[in-house]
């Protein structure tokens, strides 16, 4: 379903000079399956989701979504994925309900699709309180479910979400884990990043340790518990890391050069 | 592209924009509330706005002669041309004081007239002081024609003496100064004694034609003291001159009548004007001037807000993310926002000059009923007529797009809706520059003494030119000619707009700026740290822009140095200043950012040996394109405006027999070969050419290298010349066949110059016999190409043309992806071992 090979994104940056926000990452992932990339703030997750959803272009490597390549296919990806991030924007001056009917159009629903889907939508989302709610008007909760609303409206096979849960309170959090867990069971392919070990446990099938632009670990968390001999997955993490920063001490100055 | 998506997301953001206070304040709100609350201000204030009077103190009144000028305290009425007017002047004089009037201020007034006689002390002694220094200088002139001549005084004496005088002079014109700016007084009026007898003795001797008495006619005048530099005198003055002109106009009246002297002697010409205009042609000229200023300025304040929210607002709110991730390509989106932008831009433009054409049109018509005030005088205006309207609507469609594109790309550089309104003050502030250069009446779209085109293709200008004429008369054939260019140019630069604000849109380096701190010292350190091969687009942009500023900053300079030089030197002077002016301004920056910004100079400035066929090709290619760029530009001279007198001097001087030829080779073909490559061709092309879009790159280059040229029949040869010398540099990856082509086209332009004066001079009838005149023709002491010859340069052109554009066209994208790819790399790697 998704499928990256080598991926390098590199970015002139005015205090470190040449940075490569991405080294070779590649990993792939299946329908029903979550899969989770574990990082610090500043891994480059949100930049590999970013080349994922074609809004950025790798400097090299591939990556592929259904069999469409992002930089060749854009359109074709763009109406396969649903994107979700902490600080997706909901417009303020629209409704729940125009914002939602808003992507569906735009991703091209037929209007008696569409209707049912908005339906439906409101219904198991429990949005149907406050879907005439400007968009200023609502709660960090409410703004969420919009948002989850808006990025399945189209119901696509792969479904992107970064970091969902971060500035929001326990309460919503679940909510929204159980949002994810319920689309795996429809047999979505899902992309979750997050820097929280407790919803990677919880969540995810297999899981990519991902720091500095590269990818320590990966393999199902009894994999990597197993590889690592550590079975606190908050200790497996550190000891990756510090493993790696040990390692590129000499070079600690400016970027690393990595091996994949 | 789908228009389905362009539809769904202007309807959203006109919906989004709607719902916004901003937004409704500006297009509704203010043209509907402010504009009728400011004419009802501005009718209260002139209702009750009274003029305060200003002081004229007369010294002297008992001597002024009949009719009477005094009426009290103030001037007579009847001379003035607004009755009215006489209650705006207080008039203070030495009888009326001397005799207790002035009830209240009789203490202000005494002051006042103290303060005068002190003037007049000082006036008198200016004049005892003038009087004695021309006496001097006199004295002088007669020892310098006459140095023989025995005299008590030497010279040295008398030029001293004169030195004191002046200086005396000056200090009694500062103490005269302060004086005056200290008192309360606008305008003094010193009347010489005797004035009144002097004028009856006048008439006398006109009555009796006696002119035997010498120096009969002249006696001591009034002397009117007055400050330019302070507006209250020169309101003062203004009315005083009217008031003793009218006066005056009148003691000459009787002095003629008494003489029996027809009153049209002081008038041996006396023209009449004979004012054509009607009612609404007066309106039609009020509005001409003011609706092209205020539509520019409203059509981009319109666009100013809308634009801002709606491309920096969405990043600021981080809804910019899902926008460009959802299946609307960027294009879509783009035009999407363009036009909910420029519907507000037309909106608002529309709103605001109906409610301030309403607004006036009917605070006149109350002032008029009123009859009071200065608005009173401007008489009922109406409005302008259908047909003019018309005009209005259909050139505000290119007007604003243009500018509605222009603030989209802008504000989608920015990152918030702060920074957006920083990026687009610039542009409203060139927008109001602009349309006061337009409200000139001196600059027209059609100017009568010289045919130009020039101004119909200059963005906003031209819509605010046209605009202008059509109000002024809708049916104006002379400037409907010009509403196709207008329209097709405003149009083409509303595309180009777009273009931008599309590319903008589409570069991740825009959209996804990061809000990393800028420090300049920071910022300095990457630039000299992190050096790559070439430079980048940023880099060449800016080294344009510096060679523009060192010229702006040159040209005063030149200029001085060559008005100073005599006529002789003038042509070596200038030639000089050519080869300097090159070298400084246009090679240096280039060649000093390159050694400083790059690290490799060679490929930065192209410094390879080109293929020999390239050097065969670009010796020839000049040959082929001089006649044609020549006909080319006469046949377009109706299009420019004149030539600056500089450009004529400089030309005449090419032709110029007796300036050396080698020197002139060197001005204007060697230096600006070689100087004017290096930055263009080197610099500036490589650094366009960065991101490997060749065309894109040649044509920039190509704009920049015309724009440098300043004049405007130059700016377009000098492009059309830079696209060729262009793709010559890319093709062949190598300076020197741009060089050679550079050397030879200059060289040519100005040997035929001169082997047309030579021609002309004398060998005129041989030529006509010889077989060059089947290529060559001999028209206003100048050389002219034949058509033969245009036909043959033109297949010859083209072809070596195509040959370029096909020729290492494969090399040299491969090189431009090699050079992508060693950019992205090599300083990876290069600080990888310099980290290590």
């Amino acid at each position: 379903m998704i499928s990256v090979q080598q991926l390098t994104k590199g970015f002139d940056d005015l205090r470190r000079g040449w940075v490569a926000a991405l080294d070779h990452v590649s990993f792939d992932v299946q329908p029903g399956e979550i899969f989770g990339l574990l990082g610090p703030n500043g891994a480059g997750k949100t930049t590999c989701l970013r080349i994922l959803s074609t809004v950025l272009r790798p400097s090299s490597g591939t990556a592929t979504v259904s069999g469409f390549d992002v930089v060749k296919h854009p359109a074709e990806v763009r109406q396969r994925i649903g994107f979700m991030s902490n600080n997706t924007g909901i417009y303020d001056r629209m409704t729940a309900f125009e914002m939602v009917e808003y992507y569906g159009r735009l991703y091209g629903l037929p209007d008696d699709l569409l209707k049912l889907r908005l339906d439906r939508l409101f219904e198991t989302l429990q949005m149907n309180d406050f879907r005439d709610t400007l968009g200023a008007k609502m709660s960090t909760g409410m703004k969420q479910k919009v948002s989850i609303a808006r990025a399945i409206v189209h119901d696509p096979p792969v479904i992107i979400f970064d970091e969902p849960t971060s500035g929001l309170d326990v309460l919503v959090a679940r909510k929204v884990l159980a949002t994810v867990q319920s689309l795996k069971d429809q047999g979505k392919c899902i992309i979750f990043s997050t820097h929280i070990m407790r919803e990677v446990e919880k969540l995810c099938d297999r899981i990519a340790i991902i720091h500095k632009g590269a990818i320590l670990a990966m393999g199902t968390l009894s994999e990597l518990q197993e590889q690592h001999q550590q079975p606190d997955t908050e200790e497996l993490f550190f000891d990756l890391i510090e493993r790696y920063d040990q390692q590129n001490q000499p070079s600690a100055a400016g970027f690393a050069p990595v091996a994949g | 592209m789908n228009w389905l998506n362009v539809k769904l997301i202007f309807l959203r953001e006109v919906r989004d924009q709607l719902r916004d206070r901003r937004t409704l304040f500006m297009i509704a709100v203010l043209p509907l509330l402010l504009y009728p609350a400011m004419g009802i201000g501005m009718l209260q204030m002139t209702l009750l706005f009274s003029e305060q009077p200003r002081t004229v103190v007369i010294l002297g009144e008992k001597h002024l002669p009949p009719p009477q000028l005094l009426d009290g305290d103030r001037f007579v009425s009847n001379w003035f041309n607004n009755p009215a007017d006489a209650d705006k002047l207080k008039v203070i004089t030495d009888t009326s004081v001397e005799l207790g009037g002035g009830g209240l201020n009789a203490a202000r007034n005494l002051l006042l007239l103290e303060q005068a006689r002190a003037l007049r002390e000082r006036i008198e002694q200016h004049t005892a002081v003038g009087n004695e220094l021309k006496q001097a200088e006199t004295k002088q002139r007669e020892r310098l024609k006459n140095p023989a001549a025995s005299s008590d005084e030497s010279l040295a004496m008398i030029q001293q003496r004169i030195g004191q005088l002046q200086a005396k002079q000056v200090d009694i014109d500062h103490e005269l100064m302060d004086l005056f700016a200290s008192s309360q007084i606008q305008v003094l009026i010193v009347v010489p004694d005797g004035l009144k007898e002097n004028i009856e003795r006048v008439n006398r001797l006109i009555v009796e034609r006696d002119n035997s008495q010498v120096g009969g006619f002249s006696y001591p005048r009034p002397t009117i003291v007055k400050n330019r530099a302070d507006d209250k005198s020169v309101v003062a003055y203004a009315r005083v001159r009217e008031v003793l002109d009218a006066w005056e106009g009148e003691i000459l009246r009787q002095r003629l009548t008494a003489a029996e002297l027809p009153e049209e002697l002081t008038k041996p010409v006396g023209s009449a004007p004979l004012d054509l205009a009607a009612e609404e042609q007066i309106s039609a000229n009020v509005w001409s001037k003011l609706f092209p200023a205020l539509l520019v300025i409203m059509a981009v304040t319109g666009a100013f807000y809308p634009a801002v929210d709606v491309a920096a607002g969405e990043k600021e709110r981080g809804t910019m993310e899902t926008l460009l991730i959802c299946p609307a390509t960027r294009t879509e989106i783009v035009l999407g926002k363009f036009f909910t932008v420029m519907c507000f831009s037309m909106s608002t433009a529309l709103l605001n000059l109906m409610s301030i054409g309403a607004t006036g049109h009917y605070m006149l018509s109350v002032a008029g009923g009123m009859g009071r005030g200065a608005l009173a005088q401007a008489g009922v205006i109406t409005l302008p007529t259908a047909p003019a309207l018309a005009w209005l609507l259909i050139l505000l469609i290119p007007l604003s797009a243009f500018f509605s594109a222009m603030c989209l790309a802008l504000a989608t550089f920015a990152r918030s809706s702060k920074e957006g309104q920083y990026y687009l003050t610039p542009l409203l502030m060139v927008s109001i520059g602009l349309t006061v250069f337009c409200l000139s009446p001196a600059v027209e779209i059609y100017p009568v003494h010289q045919a130009s085109w020039f101004y119909s293709v200059m963005p906003v200008v031209n819509i605010a030119l046209l605009l202008k004429a059509l109000l002024l008369n809708p049916g104006n054939t002379g400037a409907l000619i010009f509403a196709a260019p207008v329209l097709a140019t405003s149009i083409g630069y509303s595309l180009l707009a777009l273009w931008w604000a599309i590319e903008q849109f589409s570069s991740e380096a825009v959209l996804f700026r990061d809000g990393e701190r800028f420090e300049v010292g920071l910022w300095l350190k990457h630039l000299l740290r992190e050096k790559e091969p070439t430079p980048t687009f940023t880099e060449a942009g800016f080294c344009f822009v510096l060679i523009m500023l060192a010229q702006f900053v040159s040209m005063r300079a030149f200029g001085q140095s060559i008005a100073s030089a005599t006529p002789d030197e003038m042509g070596v002077q200038m030639m000089k200043l050519m080869v300097i002016q090159q070298l400084a301004i246009i090679a240096c920056p280039a060649l000093f950012m390159a050694l400083i910004l790059t690290t490799s100079v060679r490929q930065s400035l192209r410094l390879w040996l080109p293929n020999w066929k390239f050097v065969a090709v670009a010796a020839f290619l000049p040959f082929a394109l001089h006649p044609l760029s020549l006909e080319l530009m006469a046949s377009m001279q109706w299009f420019f405006p004149q030539l600056p007198d500089g450009a004529t001097r400089l030309l005449k001087a090419m032709g110029d027999r007796e300036q050396s030829l080698p020197l002139i080779l060197i001005a204007l073909a060697a230096a600006p070969a070689v100087c004017e490559e290096l930055a263009f061709r080197g610099f500036v092309l490589t650094g366009f050419n960065r991101n490997g879009r060749t065309r894109v790159a040649i044509g920039l280059s190509a704009l920049a290298f015309g724009a440098m040229h300043m004049i405007p029949q130059q700016v377009f040869n000098a492009t059309l010349l830079g696209i060729v010398l262009g793709l010559i540099a890319l093709r062949s990856n190598s300076l020197l066949p741009g060089v050679i082509f550079h050397f030879l086209f200059n060289s040519i332009s100005v040997v035929r110059e001169r082997v047309g004066v030579q021609v002309a001079d004398g060998h005129a009838e041989q030529f006509r016999q010889s077989f060059w005149h089947w290529f060559v023709l001999l028209e206003h002491g100048g050389l002219r190409y034949t058509w033969l010859t245009l036909v043959i340069s033109g297949i010859a052109a083209s072809a070596c043309l195509w040959w370029v554009w096909q020729s290492g066209r494969e090399k040299s994208t491969s090189e431009t992806v090699n050079n992508l790819f060693a950019n992205g790399l090599a300083p990876a790697q290069q600080h990888s071992t310099f980290a290590s």
